[in-house]
């Protein structure tokens, strides 16, 4: 990567990677929310003067299950790839400022958005499978799981970037 | 007989049952062997990103490398274990691998949870 430096300095261009890595959660996020509520609460007929929660949840759930997919492993690509720096310019004064929770938090959530994503491959299929009755709890499940770790994921990588974040 | 019925048993098609039952495995095993290669440091590789250096297997920080990564490498151990058992599962008759339940794929990762807090008890502290 060395090519790039010569345009934009080190630090700019982890900054860059980690806003990608948080807006493509973000978008993540969105999308759980929605496909979670409307399998939680279904909506069964909507009407204009509706409020806006029942708005929210009268989505086509099914349709977010592949942008669902490709969003977390994006996501957990750059992650991954962040990682890495993570690991030095931020864990490290992090250890030294003895802030324990703080990294076990953060650990706790890389371990979740790992089986996060051993979970694709059969979230994807209960959802493909919509009129199937029987995977209906799965659906419900696995979906719920999901969106508690994108959740979590979400407002500790926050957490962390509090403590020692963009431009540090 | 169809000629094609050896071909459909092996299809491997997200439709298929066969599918359905590897994808449950996958799910299941990807979070145990991934707690187990965390707990019994069993990476399949470990990354000094400092020196950008690999080393396969559990290996600890040097004075020339810094400190290790294992997490990509729990990530592979995972993979591999996983994704064997997964094969395994597809390779049993279909009427044996449809009474694998669903509902494997959820307990197992939420069984786990509260094992890798513990864990993590290094850091639990006041």
């Amino acid at each position: 990567m060395d090519w790039l430096y010569d345009y934009i300095s080190e630090n700019t261009f982890w900054t860059i990677l980690l806003l990608i890595h948080g807006l493509i959660s973000v978008a993540l996020l969105g999308a759980l929310t929605h496909q979670s509520m409307a399998v939680l609460i279904p909506v069964k007929r909507l009407r204009v003067d509706d409020s806006f929660v029942t708005h929210f949840r009268a989505v086509t759930a099914q349709k977010y299950t592949k942008a669902i997919c490709y969003l977390w492993i994006c996501s957990f690509i750059f992650g991954a790839w962040i990682y890495a720096q993570y690991r030095i310019y931020v864990r490290i004064p992090i250890e030294q400022q003895e802030l324990y929770k703080t990294l076990g938090v953060f650990e706790m959530k890389e371990h979740l958005v790992v089986f996060g994503l051993g979970m694709l491959p059969i979230y994807s299929y209960v959802w493909k499978h919509m009129k199937n009755i029987e995977y209906d709890l799965a659906r419900k499940c696995i979906t719920l799981f999901l969106t508690g770790v994108c959740w979590y994921a979400f407002l500790i990588g926050h957490i962390v970037n509090n403590v020692r974040g963009y431009g540090s | 007989m169809p000629r094609n019925t050896t071909h459909q048993n092996l299809s491997l098609k997200e439709e298929s049952p066969r599918y359905r039952s590897m994808a449950v495995i996958f799910s299941a095993m990807t979070s145990l062997f991934y707690l187990i290669s965390d707990v019994w440091k069993l990476p399949l590789f470990t990354f000094y990103p400092a020196s950008n250096r690999f080393e396969w297997g559990w290996s600890a920080a040097t004075p020339d490398d810094g400190p290790g990564m294992y997490w990509y490498g729990w990530i592979a151990t995972a993979s591999i274990g996983a994704g064997f058992c997964a094969i395994l599962i597809g390779l049993l008759p279909d009427r044996m691998s449809k009474k694998i339940p669903l509902s494997v794929t959820w307990w197992t990762s939420l069984l786990l949870v509260p094992v890798l807090i513990y864990s993590l008890k290094f850091y639990w502290r006041w």
